[in-house]
């Protein structure tokens, strides 16, 4: 599902935020990505969504290369991964139902169609009763939830998520988790950014972690719940 | 979504062209309902910017009504293109008559009418106010005259320049004038007005394109988180393009009708002026203000300057927003 071969990413400013990464994500795995805040996690989202180009090495992302992407392509690329983010980024203004329902109008999925997706993405994330409020009056966990519909309401291949559980309590992270445990065993693969590392060790994946832009260690399980091991 | 393979975020299968169809359309209907919603979340500002824009446009296109206007007065006088023969003021009542006649035999003549020296004095009087002044006088100064309409074969300003020239030649005129002339004048300097308004036009439609696509920047500006967001989740820029587009429409339309009131309480305004002027002139001239279809086409000029306002700004703009 994604391959990065010897991927490195300098930014403008001269920092580098990539050094010769190559990793590979097999059709339907799920993996968290772990490191300090600055080793280079959300760069690496970032290079898989086309947020950023890398500076030299291969994306390969469901079997496109995305360094020969052209601008005008970026949207098809993107409607193919769901995005989740640590701030939700939902819009304020509209609805529960019409920020679920974003993806769908932007492919432009028949009417009808789009309210049936919608409501089955809020029934898997517990908020069907809540479609018609808007994204203000919903708790911080529920927040997270409605952008975890917005990203699944197409069925992409790939999840990325970008700290998801980073402003949740312990309680109602472990619940998102379950939620994307439930996307992995439909076959979904996922990225998931995180430096809860006692909740990553909780759960027994794959687990890369970063280290001042390098992948420093790949393994399946996090070792232990003492924190600092993994980093240094 | 459980028990469905995942099938990635190509479009739904079973969908057809109709379908696909009827969600476009709903689609725009949205994004125009947005377009509005945009307008009056904030209908200060945006009763001002529309206002700026029907000024902008009333400007050119009033002067253009006005200068519609002198030129129907110019080309319906042109037509009548009459000839005064202002005679020797000693010259007797009844030669003045005969000579008339004469010149009513003429072919090329339609009408003559014949202004005593009585008359040409009453005229004055009434018109001129100076009825005590002039009743001082001993004698009569004004000449009496023949006001020579031209028959419609001659009317035109060759035939009527010969023809003065003919009469010039009779002994008892003193002048012979030809009204044309400042017909002629006239025409030349509405040619010049006209120039001059198009000009105007030109600059000031340029002016409405600025202001709609200012306005539109500010307003992609001030979505611009939403923008980061949409495009996030896989919007083309032509997606996001659409409902600013709507917006820049919804300006133009709405300025056009406001720059169409403005213009007609104006002309209403002007209205009595005119017909009072007029009056002075003896004649009845109105102001004809905007038909149907100029009415359509400024309210259309209006809407295309509104649209392509704000697709000059919307794309560019657009461009430069990049989620981070």
């Amino acid at each position: 599902m994604i391959e990065f071969a010897e991927v490195s990413k300098r930014y403008p400013n001269g920092q580098e935020a990539l050094k010769r990464v190559t990793f590979e994500l097999a059709d339907g795995e799920m993996a968290f990505l772990t490191g300090h805040s600055g080793a280079g996690k959300s760069t690496l989202l970032k290079l898989i969504c086309l947020m950023e180009r890398a500076t030299s090495g291969q994306v390969v992302v469901n079997n496109k290369n995305l360094n020969r992407t052209s601008k005008r392509n970026i949207p098809s690329v993107r409607r193919n991964i769901g995005m989740i983010f640590q701030d939700h980024r939902l819009l304020f203004d509209r609805s529960v139902f019409d920020n679920v329902a974003l993806p769908l109008i932007i492919a432009g999925y028949p009417h009808r169609e789009i309210g049936r997706r919608v409501r089955a993405a809020l029934d898997k994330v517990g908020l069907l009763s809540k479609e018609k409020h808007t994204p203000i009056m919903l708790s911080g966990g529920e927040q997270q939830r409605v952008g975890i519909a917005r990203a699944v309401v197409n069925k992409p291949p790939l999840l990325l998520a970008d700290e998801p559980t980073g402003n949740l309590d312990p309680e109602l992270s472990s619940e998102i988790m379950k939620l994307f445990e439930q996307f992995n065993q439909v076959g979904v693969s996922l990225l998931i950014a995180s430096h809860d590392l006692s909740l990553i060790a909780q759960m027994h994946y794959r687990t890369l972690v970063m280290k001042e832009g390098q992948l420093v260690s790949d393994q399946i399980e996090a070792t232990t719940d003492n924190e600092a091991v993994s980093y240094e | 979504m459980s028990n469905e393979q995942p099938t990635g975020a190509s479009l739904s299968q079973g969908a057809t062209i109709g379908a696909r169809l009827n969600m476009l359309t709903h689609l725009h209907k949205l994004e125009a309902r947005r377009g509005i919603a945009e307008i009056f979340n904030n209908p200060v500002s945006n009763f001002m910017t529309i206002l700026v824009i029907a000024i902008a446009l009333a400007l050119p296109a009033g002067l253009q009504i006005l200068l519609d206007n002198s030129k129907s007065l110019s080309e319906s006088w042109d037509g009548a293109s009459r000839i005064s023969l202002y005679l020797k003021t000693d010259l007797k009542e009844n030669r003045l008559y005969s000579l008339a006649d004469e010149i009513r035999q003429q072919n090329d003549v339609a009408k003559v009418d014949v202004i005593t020296q009585k008359q040409a004095l009453d005229d004055f009087k009434q018109r001129s106010g100076f009825a005590d002044a002039l009743s001082q006088l001993d004698s009569n100064p004004l000449p009496p005259v023949l006001v020579i309409q031209p028959s419609p074969s001659h009317s035109t300003p060759q035939a009527s320049e010969l023809m003065l020239a003919e009469f010039d030649r009779i002994p008892e005129v003193d002048i012979a004038q030809l009204d044309l002339d400042w017909v002629r004048k006239l025409y030349a300097i509405i040619q010049l007005a006209e120039k001059a308004a198009s000009a105007l036009g030109i600059a000031l439609g340029l002016a409405v394109l600025l202001i709609v696509g200012n306005t539109i920047r500010l307003s992609v500006q001030n979505r611009r988180e939403e923008i980061e967001v949409v495009k996030l989740v896989g919007a083309t820029d032509g997606f996001i393009r659409r409902p600013f587009l709507y917006t820049g429409l919804w300006y133009g339309l709405f300025a056009g009708i406001t720059c169409w009131l403005i213009l007609n309480i104006s002309l209403l305004w002007l209205q009595e002026s005119v017909a009072n002027l007029a009056g002075l002139y003896q004649s009845q001239f109105s102001l004809s203000g905007l038909g149907a279809i100029q009415s359509l086409q400024l309210i259309l000029i209006s809407c295309g300057l509104g649209l392509l306002g704000s697709w000059l700004s919307v794309g560019r703009h657009i461009r430069q927003i990049e989620p981070r």
